[in-house]
């Protein structure tokens, strides 16, 4: 069995197109935080590169619970889609060749959730990623007991 | 050479792409606690979850009755699935009551799923969908049992302990207040009662050691007009029922996690608690534990506890008993009847808790026995490390959560019930925020299980047995047409005589049933309307059935 040094080799076996499996294994690729303005709103950039059939970042976090202000770009050679969590409905946009567009989600936090491209089997293929909202629930949604100890 | 991008626009709401007018007829703007009060009154609709106060899912509706129940035929059916990766992808159910307003269905699915329907062709009107985190904290699946509307609002709970408001018209959110705290484990799946100006909610998580509370908000600002702890702490009353000197009543669980009942004359609310964590762990906390699987009544304006009476004192079985406290009349007094997972049946005077009978409803019954005066005495538990100890009701209990309804006319309960035993090995854990406390390795047993739809008037005597061969997993509904409703987990809806049990109709829904039918009226025309959605604890509640396929329909009959 390989041992945990071999991660990041093992990582670029698996990523990508027609390598190890057929598309790339989810949640293997980059991770990046998103920026936040100073009311609070969050933002950040969410890409298809050409031939990837992979969201980069794969795992976005949010510092907080709140809006996320998406930018959303396919610099594929092939037409995709985007379906993302949000609080009321799931957001869609199409996404034709080498185009941008643009989401604002509201989530609550903590917590993490998938979005993908629901086109063909673009989701299984590797265009499924995260979004991850750190953070507590508000102070007032808190048990009434002393701090527990947490793995 | 830079090539500008194709402007894709702003992402839209999914459910722009549908031909649903995102728009409902303005039905629950009269919906107010005068309604609510009178709601059996009109049982064309069916307002509130259990379809009024008293929780007797019972109707005054004899269109469809014994006569002509043989014609009942499919009128419409809603379907939809999950999308994209949720949580609890593989256990999800569809656990709901639907509740009907004068033409339009309110709806509740898994992953934070709201639905306006119309009630007569099924045309789905508006569509709400909270976004609920892939990870979070769930003991038994990605569930919801149902909402509450009033005043011109939806309201329901989220998988993620939020409670929300939503404009019936529209679908749109009005207000939303996060109710629980999703990193200690808690969870919310219960329909929320409206009572006089607030709405009164619940919290689920009980295996994940966390401290129960009930709680009641402002309709109309969601403002919190007061907390409940269910397990108390040092110095407070019960507090005596738990370790002097220990943890144990920070993480002591009795979570109210299915809709109580309400008594206006009392202005007493009537929550069921659930277990105390761990589970099947006792040595770590020593006592009576309260106030785990008891049913408190509340003071609706303040919330302080009048009385309480504990049906399984210090469990060591996971037997909650958190469902249904039905009111009903006996000879001048008010009574109040509960069938616990435990196996027994048991009348109070619902004034003061005061016990009047106790009954077995179940054949099985061996962790130990409870006399009709109420003395309990249990036999076999898990309480040594690492030895096996098998007992009957399993954890699921004699009756889940889903309910019995009751027939004033007849007097007769109509109870969902389970014969299947378990084996718990005590394995003790550390406690940890968030993560499960059980206190054992439990394996419920996958063959050698029956259940039935019994009858039992209030005296506890049994007075017919409907039997299948596995558990029964949902709601029942009886009306004033001679019937009673019940869904079986290989997915017969069928309806029986409410005087025999003899079985008129049957219809095969493609799924388990693990929800809670309805019924209601448009332009005279009687409907019964049932979830179908095979999911939820099924390790626990049928295990021998957990492969058996998946389903998300709901189906309504008309003649």
């Amino acid at each position: 069995m390989t041992i945990a040094e071999d991660r990041e080799a093992l990582l670029a076996e698996i990523g990508g197109q027609n390598k190890a499996a057929i598309g790339a294994v989810l949640g293997t690729g980059s991770i990046a935080k998103a920026s936040e303005r100073p009311d609070g709103t969050m933002e950040a950039t969410i890409r298809i590169a050409e031939d990837a059939l992979a969201w980069e970042p794969s795992v976005l976090v949010l510092p907080h619970a709140g809006t996320v202000e998406l930018t959303i770009i396919n610099d594929d050679k092939n037409t995709h889609a985007c379906l993302l969590p949000s609080n009321g409905d799931r957001k869609f946009i199409g996404l034709l060749n080498h185009s941008k567009g643009r989401a604002t989600l509201e989530l609550d936090g903590p917590g993490y959730y998938w979005y993908g491209s629901p086109a063909g089997n673009d989701e299984g293929r590797g265009l499924t990623a995260a979004i991850v909202v750190s953070g507590e629930v508000p102070p007032e949604a808190k048990l009434d007991r002393p701090a527990q100890p947490r793995p | 050479m830079t090539i500008e991008y194709v402007d894709a626009g702003e992402a839209i709401n999914h459910s722009q792409l549908s031909t649903m007018p995102h728009r409902a007829p303005d039905v629950t703007r009269g919906i107010n606690y005068d309604r609510i009060l009178q709601a059996r009154n009109e049982s064309h609709n069916w307002i509130t979850y259990y379809g009024d106060y008293d929780g007797k899912r019972y109707s005054l509706l004899d269109q469809i009755n014994v006569d002509n129940v043989k014609d009942l035929k499919v009128a419409w059916i809603h379907q939809s699935s999950a999308t994209g990766m949720m949580a609890s992808t593989s256990t999800y159910a569809f656990e709901a009551c639907p509740l009907v307003v004068d033409g339009v269905m309110f709806v509740t699915g898994w992953d934070g799923l709201l639905w306006a329907l119309d009630a007569v062709t099924g045309e789905q009107l508006w569509r709400y969908k909270h976004a609920v985190p892939f990870d979070v904290t769930l003991c038994c699946a990605n569930v919801n049992r149902g909402c509450a509307v009033a005043n011109g609002k939806v309201y329901m709970v989220t998988q993620n302990a939020q409670l929300l408001a939503l404009d019936a018209t529209t679908g749109e959110k009005v207000w939303q207040k996060t109710i629980g705290d999703v990193r200690a484990g808690e969870s919310a799946s219960l329909a929320p009662l409206v009572v006089k100006d607030t709405i009164i909610t619940g919290s689920a998580g009980g295996e994940f050691g966390v401290r129960g509370h009930i709680d009641c908000w402002d309709l109309e600002t969601g403002e919190q007009r007061w907390r409940t702890y269910t397990v108390p702490k040092p110095g407070e009353p019960g507090s005596e029922t738990w370790p002097a000197d220990g943890e144990a009543w920070q993480r002591g669980g009795a979570n109210h996690w299915v809709t109580g009942t309400y008594d206006p004359e009392l202005n007493l609310y009537y929550a069921g608690t659930g277990n105390p964590a761990p589970d099947f762990d006792g040595e770590v906390r020593q006592g009576d534990n309260l106030y785990s699987d008891s049913v408190v009544a509340l003071d609706v304006d303040t919330g302080e506890i009048k009385w309480h009476y504990q049906f399984t004192p210090h469990d060591l079985w996971d037997y909650d008993s958190t469902m249904e406290m039905t009111l009903f009349e006996r000879d001048g007094k008010k009574l109040l009847a509960h069938f616990d997972k435990n196996g027994y049946m048991f009348v109070l005077d619902r004034t003061n808790g005061e016990l009047q009978h106790v009954t077995p409803f179940v054949d099985r019954i061996d962790w130990g026995a409870i006399t009709r005066d109420g003395k309990f005495m249990p036999r076999k538990y898990p309480d040594k490390e690492g030895e096996p100890c098998h007992f009957f009701p399993g954890p699921a209990g004699a009756k889940e959560w889903t309910h019995a309804s009751y027939h004033p006319e007849h007097d007769l309960f109509y109870v969902p019930v389970a014969d299947v035993g378990a084996t718990a090995t005590r394995r003790r854990r550390e406690f940890k925020e968030g993560m499960p406390y059980w206190g054992a390795a439990v394996e419920v047993d996958v063959d050698n299980m029956a259940g039935s739809i019994s009858a039992f008037d209030s005296h506890g005597e049994e007075k017919w047995r409907y039997r299948l061969n596995l558990p029964m997993a949902a709601s029942t509904l009886t009306t004033a047409g001679n019937l009673v409703f019940a869904g079986t987990p290989t997915g017969e809806f069928l309806a029986l005589h409410a005087e025999t049990g003899e079985e008129l109709w049957r219809f095969q829904c493609g799924s388990g049933h693990h929800s809670s039918p309805s019924t209601y009226t448009v332009d005279g025309k009687q409907y019964i309307t049932v979830p179908v959605g095979w999911g939820g604890w099924l390790e626990g509640i049928v295990p021998g059935m957990s492969g058996q396929g998946k389903g998300a329909s709901l189906i309504t009959f008309s003649l």
